[in-house]
């Protein structure tokens, strides 16, 4: 056998996840939230492609070239959002808006 | 357990697992930046060891060249002054909640390789390590056929309206 275990990726795919989420947890900067949504979206991606290595039908690389675009749609629109709302109020803060209750 | 493929497997879980912590423990926003382009890079050579030679080369395009200059633009864009120092400072940014950050992710990751480690999967007996380009080429043309073209137009919809939002609405 001259090949990886499945079970490697799937590891390296948890931790970018756990990552992710960790960044999206804590940090202040809009930009840097963005970021670590990528960072989940390429770890659901790698695990994609790691379980349509033997397929026949390429289903999970199909879908994983799917998802990157999806997520380039996704990454474009929210910058244009984030600009729009720097230009408006000065700051791109997460806390910097507060529920009146 | 010592073939190159494996080593070559170790030194890019080093390079991606190193700089993707590297994101989480800077505050500043271009060092990430440039943390996530060797993310990136690696993820790539996760692709390749998969034996998924479309999806490296896409990855390496779409995020290498693509996203990251429009991260690296965003941030040029917003930069902002920091409230407490008072002078400018355009790339740190503040973090907050750090305990319950790192509890939720260990526990999610350690929940994972748990949850992982449990189950059996069904591994397939012959993998295919020859190009994949010709067979998601005729794919994309004919089992895909609809899903593509349909990614296709909401791409170029996504692109119009995000030229329509970040314009300056005077």
């Amino acid at each position: 056998m001259n090949e990886i275990p499945l079970i490697f990726f799937l590891w390296v795919g948890a931790f970018l996840f756990a990552t992710g989420l960790s960044i999206i947890l804590i940090k202040r900067n809009v930009i840097f939230v963005l970021m670590g949504v990528e960072l989940m979206l390429n770890a659901a991606n790698l695990n994609l492609i790691a379980f349509s290595r033997g397929d026949e039908q390429n289903q999970g690389l199909m879908m994983g070239l799917f998802v990157l675009v999806i997520g380039v749609c996704e990454m474009s629109i929210a910058l244009a959002i984030i600009l729009q709302v720097f230009r408006r109020f000065k700051k791109i803060d997460i806390d910097q808006f507060q529920s009146r209750n | 357990m010592n073939s190159p493929l494996m080593i070559g497997f170790l030194v890019l879980t080093f390079l991606t697992c190193g700089s993707a912590f590297f994101m989480l423990w800077t505050k500043n926003v271009l060092h990430a930046a440039l943390a996530m382009f060797m993310t990136m890079l690696g993820l790539a050579g996760f692709y390749v060891l998969a034996f998924a030679d479309v999806m490296a080369v896409s990855h390496l395009m779409i995020y290498v060249g693509g996203v990251l200059i429009l991260i690296l633009f965003g941030i040029m864009m917003t930069g902002q002054r920091t409230s407490k120092t008072g002078e400018t400072n355009e790339l740190f940014t503040e973090q907050k909640g750090r305990f319950w950050a790192f509890t939720i992710g260990l526990s999610v990751f350690f929940g994972l390789s748990w949850l992982m480690g449990q189950q059996y999967f069904y591994a397939f007996s012959d993998i295919d390590q020859h190009s994949k380009l010709g067979q998601a080429g005729l794919s994309f043309m004919l089992e895909y056929s609809f899903p593509f073209e349909l990614t296709g137009v909401f791409l170029l919809i996504a692109l119009v309206g995000a030229t329509y939002i970040a314009k300056n609405h005077e």
